[in-house]
């Protein structure tokens, strides 16, 4: 997990204007050639304030995510799944320090980054506002948003800023794991008892939405950035990844005899697009402003985690400490 | 607070809306974490975490970088400890430009060598010095016939190893957090199969 790619802000090309064209020269050459930048080689500035503006945003929503998730580890089904419950979501919060650190090397600090997470200045992926009332819902999150986080993270890998790769390169081998304990869990129920089935379908019903909004808004309204390809900060557009998504899990959710809540959709053979209801942009930009249902529950319980370790961390300090910005 | 999570629901009322801001070095220093996975493989730079000294580092380090996947061994060093040259590009190679220095060998000192940008450092050998530039101008004649695009130099004293393989040794029942304890495939097939026979 996670991470959607939607909140990518307007980003003002006037500032491009203000670089050295010698350096910005070499450096598009250098991508183009498909080489990584290092923490440490000249970067425009509009690059370096993206990716750690899409490095941070990544790295918050995979504390967040690991909220809903948690709701189920105390209540899940049987000793064994409890265990892969507690790895996957400990999986989640060691993803967030590896893309902390990515973000770090592009110098930003980590206190400044978590300030700005429980203060609502920075935002997560939209999909963790969302309740999960039941097992099933877990199982939901487990496999469908890994499933669309896998899409997406496997698209930025391949993009041009090295340490932001390796890290991505890290969570997907993990996300893996999740994706079949995720696979398992709604298999198992939608091939249980009438009762399990309409958990699972009930479940379905509920996240399909926040799922199709997980890539970001269609590409016709969305900012959308050449430059940012170009650079490969951003190496698909959010309907690409919306596609390719539908294309890989529409036939595995149905193959369970489940139904998804989506009237219209549907492949154009053709030309291969999906076709798909309106998910209700208005909600999805509700939700990012912090009217979702649990805009407030997530922030608060991030901000008690702040205050009630904030002395051991105090504790913990010591007058040789001192902070350098990570190397690679 | 009201929540579907019984541990969120457990916790103390809490009436602060806003977090104080955080100090300078709350998030505590930052290390360099290098690890070995396997006999054949060379010890490699894996990434940073944040610790309060070396012995938290380590394990923040051990869960961050060996828990999924295991290793035999693991250093840590101090990011201030840590010296970095800088990048390379093409066919230039950081060595072209280090100079002889002469000096006296009194120190040992760790090299690792980035051998393809966009990858991680990897250990290259020790060198006996008495500075890091006197030790980049000794890797340079035993260690520095290949491209390198960018070097790192770690006094030796600096490292902190674990090397005990048992560290790594996990219990059985801690297969139940990987994925090949949730197969699920004969499952999926029987209903498959059951829904097309009606």
């Amino acid at each position: 997990m996670y991470g959607g790619g939607s909140i990518i802000d307007n980003i003002k090309t006037t500032a491009i204007e203000d670089e050295d064209p010698v350096q910005l020269k070499a450096f598009e050459t250098k991508i183009e050639r498909g080489e990584k930048v290092e923490p440490r080689d000249w970067m425009p500035s509009l690059y370096r304030k993206q990716l750690i503006r899409m490095i941070e945003q990544h790295a918050h929503s995979e504390i967040i995510g690991a909220l809903p998730e948690g709701t189920w580890i105390t209540r899940a089904p049987g000793f064994k799944r409890k265990l892969a419950l507690i790895a996957k979501v400990q999986d989640e919060v060691g993803h967030a320090q590896l893309l902390y650190s990515a973000a770090e090397t592009l110098g930003k600090s980590r206190e400044q980054m978590l300030d700005d997470l429980v203060n609502g200045k920075s935002k997560y992926s939209n999909i963790f506002n969302y309740p999960a009332f039941t097992w099933a819902d877990s199982c939901v999150i487990t496999w469908l948003v890994d499933a669309g986080a896998i899409v997406n993270q496997l698209a930025n890998a391949r993009g041009s800023y090295g340490p932001y790769c390796r890290a991505l390169d890290r969570i997907c081998a993990e996300e893996s794991f999740h994706l079949k304990f995720g696979h398992h869990c709604v298999i198992y129920l939608a091939t249980g008892t009438s009762i399990q089935r309409k958990m699972i379908q009930e479940a379905l019903n509920r996240w399909w939405k926040p799922l199709m909004h997980f890539f970001g808004p269609p590409d016709k309204v969305s900012v959308h950035s050449e430059l940012l390809m170009k650079w490969k900060v951003k190496m698909a557009s959010n309907d690409e990844m919306r596609n390719q998504f539908l294309d890989m899990y529409v036939p595995k959710i149905l193959e369970l005899g489940l139904e998804i809540p989506d009237a219209e959709l549907s492949k154009d053979e053709n030309t291969g697009v999906w076709n798909y209801a309106d998910p209700d942009w208005d909600e999805f930009f509700e939700v990012i402003n912090g009217n979702g249902p649990c805009n407030k529950e997530r922030l608060d319980v991030r901000r008690m985690a702040e205050e009630r370790g904030r002395w051991v961390r105090k504790a913990l300090r010591d007058s040789e400490m001192q902070y350098v910005t990570p190397l690679a | 607070m009201k929540s579907l999570d019984p541990r969120v629901n457990r916790l103390p009322s809490d009436d602060s809306s806003v977090a104080k801001p955080k100090e300078p070095l709350d998030q505590l220093a930052t290390f360099e974490v290098f690890l070995k996975k396997s006999e054949k493989r060379l010890m490699e730079h894996v990434g940073i975490v944040h610790g309060a000294d070396e012995e938290i580092a380590f394990l923040f380090a051990k869960e961050q970088f060996s828990r999924r996947y295991t290793c035999i061994e693991m250093w840590i060093v101090k990011s201030s400890n840590t010296f970095a040259t800088g990048y390379t590009e093409a066919d230039v190679s950081v060595y072209d430009s280090i100079k002889h220095i002469d000096g006296v060998a009194n120190e040992e000192y760790c090299i690792f060598h980035l051998l393809r940008r966009g990858k991680q450092h990897v250990f290259a050998g020790t060198v006996e010095a008495e500075s890091v530039e006197h030790a980049l101008s000794k890797a340079k004649k035993s260690l520095g016939d290949t491209q390198v695009f960018n070097i790192w130099v770690v006094k030796s004293s600096d490292l902190h190893k674990w090397s005990q393989k048992e560290l790594w040794e996990t219990l059985p029942d801690k297969g139940f957090r990987d994925a090949l304890a949730y197969r699920a495939g004969d499952k999926l097939k029987d209903y498959l199969n059951e829904r097309k026979n009606g």
